[in-house]
């Protein structure tokens, strides 16, 4: 399930590139800046400022929806088939997230800006959520791209089994790996996830050279310590296959849509991270001769 | 590989002029008013040309000069700094009716004594029933005065002042100097043939530009005399000399060609003020600057005589000075020109004849020393093409990343193959720079307007399609047409109800712009203008009269995107998904979609139908097919010059319609793309504010699936973008390399960058005093922001700002 097709996407790997969001995530960063991706199925989501409180929604899935303070009040949990909002809303403030796309219409999207992409050495990049805990659908897109001569990166957690990742090898053109910690109990607290699974499936993309960018986000109370960097930093520095590091600041862009997804948000104390505090760590990640920067 | 280096370094003295122009108060000047009406009155009896003539000399000779402290490169425009003259013998009217606002106005305020209120009551009651504006209006039918009052089609900027939009030949001008110019006169005076009506004729003319030329050599003149008494009363050793070179510079370019940079460049200027003296027409452009003064600037700095960093202040003097030009416009133009703008249009880079890289060390101080100066002019435009180098683009976005929308880009790669398919011979199509914006002409070799003819606002013609013909805005039936919307049964109604009402306005935009040509042609031809432009001296012709060598013209289509958003939106929502009946359709916009019926509607509309901007080939395709109905019918029409000597004499489309979105708009009832009645249409090319949600490679796509080579007015496409996007290298790196895609690949024509953040245009709303520097793009041109309308603010904070 895509949520997001990005085009003009600079950030993500190399030159222009078409960003193609897949839903779902096998872990629950608390920081997690796009919280609509967590889930693997579609997701309900409501913008109050654009509502013009028409009340279509509310004919439809009561007592699930209903009005409250000028706005809406949905409990989710009672939404059966939350496939029935789609395009329902005329304003669009309630929007399911979330959607079947084919390979093949999957492609047409991505072409579209194939000049684009030889002119700047570009192409797509999956992310998400985590693309490759997707079915087999990521599998299939990758054939295609790879049939159409299109430059693939997958951003990943690698939080997935060695058989998610191992029947995408040789589709994939550049993994950009995100490493978050090397203190497994921190991690885990962090993410709900096992971070000796991600250190053991990047320890076999390494031997297997394959080309491969690790991606640290800076996120205050977590890992947004030179200490703690310089272990990231080391534990980089270790492998054989990578010489790139992208520290990506911990931004508050994503704080909204937890509102509109009825989520709680976890870190909403913690302030956006400035350029000039990640550099330090980029400095040691110099210093250590890994090509570092700032972003993607 | 060139090495100039980034030159940031700004002196004292053009620090201080150029604090001195960005605090002066717009005000009125007189002097060219009492003039122009003097000679007017004393010499009726003669042809127009010599009245014309001679109040240019009168002019020339009496009007108040000055040189400025510090100044290396003189000439002034009126009495004061930045004070505007008045051109009375193109529209008066307006004067006395505007006077005692004139400093009240929203945007662009001018500010006007009394006594010089009393001066122009007088000298507007001797014009009266006189001038351009009463001329052309009466050459129009009745039917062309009704579609004209009813804003369907306005030519009111063409109406009320000169023609212009064009480049003369400068390189001809630094060749043989004024004395080449008197004896070439001289010389094709000496072979008319009196005995025949044309002979007389072409004899006034040929009398008319001596006294043109001869005026200009005792104005220029007249400064070296100044600068010479000047540096007697001189304290400053070193002023002195710059002043008794000033003078030295002066007397001698008055006659002679220039030998040096600094000659060259005070000549220039000159032509380009003088130009503006004679007449208040806009877009009056430099051209290839980079290169018609190259050959100066290598002697100069080969030989030791100067240096990049004095290079550097003259150019930026220059700068200054093309600012201190300042044009007054009635009202109801001023909304179409937001922000004062003369365009005065610099071009740089691009190819030599030969096909070449023509970037050459001048080009970058010319690119440094605007980006130094951050004013609105020059206007700067950089002609890419395939082998421009990536280290040119890059200091291009350097300067683009100061925020001021400098340097726009336009593109060899379609222009150039497009001019010689129009007739264009080789070594011209090379030549060929922007005019004002975005439009684009050969140098010295084109007429007037290549585009800047009526603007034609589409929704109206649009709407008139749905209602049978009925203009709703005025109750007016201009053209009866195929029958109601509540009667279409299907898409292809409505676009044979489109087709026919279009091609009744295309003919009707063609006809009122030959009455004001003719109008034009008869009553205020220009001599200088035409003096220096090739062919006139040669055929006896002005401009106006067929004397230039190509003659490619365009008016202004308003509202393109909307155009497509209503097709696609009806199409789809009304014929193939039924979500809204034609009925209820119809009586949302009529409600102006108040009231929750209608808003539902319009919520439709908005949300459910694709839009322009977005890559979607349905809504794309749907524009390009009913805008070709324009193109088309339009190419059946001449300008009045066909058959008279130029090459070509055809109309083009054009869409470089600066801020006319926003008047355009406001006499437009609400349309079915879902645009609430009377707030702006969309600008130029560019998608509808806020619409193209799928990034600029989306909107480059749409806008080429435009057909470019039938719009060689211009296809304007701005881009706004945050500062933080092109904050490092890497990222100027890669909009190069989608610059690089929308030129070289999909053969865009032109896109200029706003770069400049939300908040910060919210600030500067608030607290103009602040941000008196801060410069945005509007359309085709940069203006400063707290100059504009708040309507014009409102709308540019409205368009898209792409993060990359």
């Amino acid at each position: 399930m895509i949520f997001n097709i990005q085009r003009y996407s600079i950030h993500d790997g190399d030159g222009i590139r078409t960003i193609v969001f897949f839903k779902g995530c096998p872990l629950r960063c608390k920081w997690c800046s796009n919280p609509e991706s967590q889930t693997y199925g579609p997701s309900l989501m409501y913008d109050h400022r654009i509502c013009k409180n028409f009340g279509d929604c509310i004919k439809m899935g009561e007592p699930a929806i209903s009005l409250k303070n000028g706005g809406l009040s949905i409990d989710r949990t009672k939404i059966k088939n939350t496939e029935e909002f789609r395009d329902k809303c005329l304003t669009k403030a309630l929007t399911v997230i979330g959607e079947n796309l084919g390979a093949v219409e999957l492609l047409k999207e991505i072409e579209k800006d194939k000049l684009f992409y030889q002119q700047s050495g570009g192409g797509v990049t999956l992310s998400g959520g985590e693309p490759l805990s997707q079915n087999g659908s990521v599998k299939f897109f990758l054939d295609e791209l790879k049939k159409n001569n299109i430059h693939t990166s997958v951003e990943t957690t690698l939080h997935v089994t060695w058989k998610q990742v191992e029947r995408c090898l040789g589709k994939i053109d550049c993994f950009l790996v995100d490493l978050k910690h090397t203190n497994g109990s921190k991690f885990q607290e962090f993410t709900e996830g096992d971070l000796g699974l991600v250190m053991a499936n990047l320890k076999k993309l390494d031997d297997l050279k394959e080309h491969i960018i690790i991606r640290v986000p800076v996120i205050p109370g977590f890992n947004h310590t030179l200490e703690e960097m310089k272990e990231i930093v080391k534990l980089v520095v270790s492998l054989q296959s990578v010489s790139e590091i992208h520290f990506i600041p911990y931004h508050t862009l994503g704080s909204e849509k937890y509102k509109m997804l009825g989520m709680d948000f976890q870190y909403s104390n913690y302030k956006a991270v400035s350029d000039s505090e990640i550099t330090p760590y980029l400095e040691f990640a110099n210093l250590k001769g890994l090509n570092a920067k700032i972003g993607g | 590989m060139i090495e100039i280096n980034e030159s940031k370094k700004i002196s004292k003295r053009i620090n201080a002029l150029r604090e001195k122009v960005l605090s002066a108060k717009p005000s009125i000047c007189t002097e060219r008013a009492k003039f122009y009406t003097s000679v007017y009155k004393e010499n009726e009896d003669k042809p127009v040309i010599i009245r014309r003539a001679l109040a240019l000399e009168k002019t020339l000779k009496e009007m108040t000069i000055f040189i400025d402290d510090g100044e290396l490169i003189v000439g002034n425009h009126s009495s004061q700094l930045r004070a505007a003259p008045i051109f009375p013998e193109y529209a008066v009217d307006w004067l006395p009716e505007e006077m005692d606002d004139l400093d009240k106005r929203p945007g662009d305020a001018f500010f006007i004594t009394e006594h010089h209120k009393q001066e122009l009551l007088e000298i507007a009651k001797w014009w009266k029933g006189k001038v351009l504006y009463d001329k052309g209006r009466a050459l129009m039918t009745q039917e062309l005065r009704d579609i004209h009052d009813a804003a369907i089609i306005k030519a009111t900027g063409n109406l009320t002042s000169g023609d212009a939009h064009i480049a003369v030949d400068f390189i001809k001008i630094l060749e043989t100097g004024l004395s080449g110019y008197l004896n070439e006169i001289k010389s094709y005076a000496g072979e008319v043939k009196g005995y025949t009506k044309e002979g007389i004729r072409k004899a006034q003319f040929y009398d008319a530009l001596t006294i043109g030329i001869q005026s200009m050599s005792a104005f220029i003149k007249r400064y070296a005399d100044l600068a010479k008494y000047l540096a007697k009363q001189e304290q400053d050793p070193d002023r002195t000399k710059e002043l008794e070179t000033i003078s030295e510079n002066c007397r001698y370019i008055s006659e002679k060609p220039p030998v040096n940079f600094q000659q060259a460049l005070q000549l220039t200027f000159f032509v380009q003020l003088v130009l503006q003296i004679e007449s208040n027409g806009h877009s009056v452009s430099l051209g290839r600057l980079d290169q018609y003064l190259y050959p100066f600037y290598k002697q100069d700095v080969l030989t030791g005589k100067t240096t990049d960093e004095q290079v550097i202040e003259l150019l930026e003097n220059t700068w200054i000075k093309l600012l201190s030009i300042n044009k007054i416009r009635p009202w109801a133009h001023t909304r179409f020109s937001a922000g004062g703008p003369l365009y005065q249009n610099v071009t740089i880079g691009g190819q030599t004849s030969e096909g070449r890289d023509a970037v050459n060390d001048l080009s970058y101080l010319i690119l440094d020393s605007v980006g130094n100066m951050k004013l609105t002019q020059p206007n700067l435009s950089v002609r890419f093409h395939k082998n421009i180098s990536d280290a040119f683009l890059m200091r291009c976005l350097k300067v683009i990343e100061k925020g001021f929308g400098m340097p726009a880009f336009n593109n060899d790669e379609i222009v150039i193959p497009e001019l010689l398919k129009l007739g264009v011979e080789k070594e011209d199509a090379y030549n060929y720079s922007a005019i004002g914006c975005i439009e684009i002409a050969v140098p010295g070799k084109w007429g007037y307007r290549c585009t800047g003819m009526s603007f034609l606002n589409l929704m109206r013609v649009f709407l008139a399609a749905m209602y049978d013909g009925l203009d709703t805005r005025s109750g007016k039936t201009f053209h009866r047409g195929i029958g109601h919307f509540k009667n279409f049964n299907s898409y292809e109604d409505l676009f044979r109800a489109w087709k026919h009402q279009i091609k009744y306005y295309t003919r009707k935009t063609v006809e009122i712009d030959t009455a004001v040509d003719t109008a034009l042609e008869e009553n205020v031809p220009d001599i200088l203008c035409s003096a220096f432009v090739d062919s006139c001296i040669e055929r006896g012709k002005t401009i106006k009269e067929g004397g230039s060598k190509y003659d490619f013209i365009s008016g202004l289509q308003v509202g393109i995107a909307n155009l497509g958003n209503s097709l696609a939106a009806i199409k789809k929502l009304v014929f193939e998904d039924e979500k809204i009946s034609k009925e209820d359709l119809l009586e949302a916009i009529e409600n102006d979609f108040i009231g929750e019926k209608a808003e539902r509607i319009q919520q439709m509309l908005l949300n459910f139908a694709p839009k322009y901007g977005n890559d979607n080939d349905y809504v794309d395709q749907l524009l390009v097919e009913a805008y070709m109905e324009f193109i088309n019918e339009l190419s059946n029409y001449h300008t009045t010059r066909y058959g008279r000597g130029p090459i070509g004499c055809q109309y083009y489309a054009g869409t470089s319609s600066i801020s006319a979105n926003v008047p355009s708009g406001s006499v437009v009832p609400a349309t079915p793309d879902g645009r609430k009645a009377f707030t702006p249409v969309a600008e130029g090319s560019s998608p509808t504010s806020g619409t193209d949600t799928q990034g600029p490679t989306a909107v480059f796509k749409s806008v080429s699936k435009l057909p470019t080579n039938r719009i060689m007015g211009g296809v304007l496409l701005n881009q706004k973008l945050s500062p933080a996007s092109l904050r490092h290298d890497t990222d100027k790196k890669k909009l190069i390399s989608i610059i690089r895609t929308f030129f070289a690949d999909l053969k865009g024509w032109h896109v200029q960058y706003n770069i400049v953040s939300r908040e910060t245009l919210l600030a500067a709303q608030k607290d103009p005093e602040k941000y008196r520097d801060l410069i945005v793009r509007v359309a085709g041109y940069s203006a400063f922001f707290t100059t504009l309308s708040p309507d014009t603010q409102n709308d540019i904070i409205a368009r898209t700002e792409h993060f990359l």
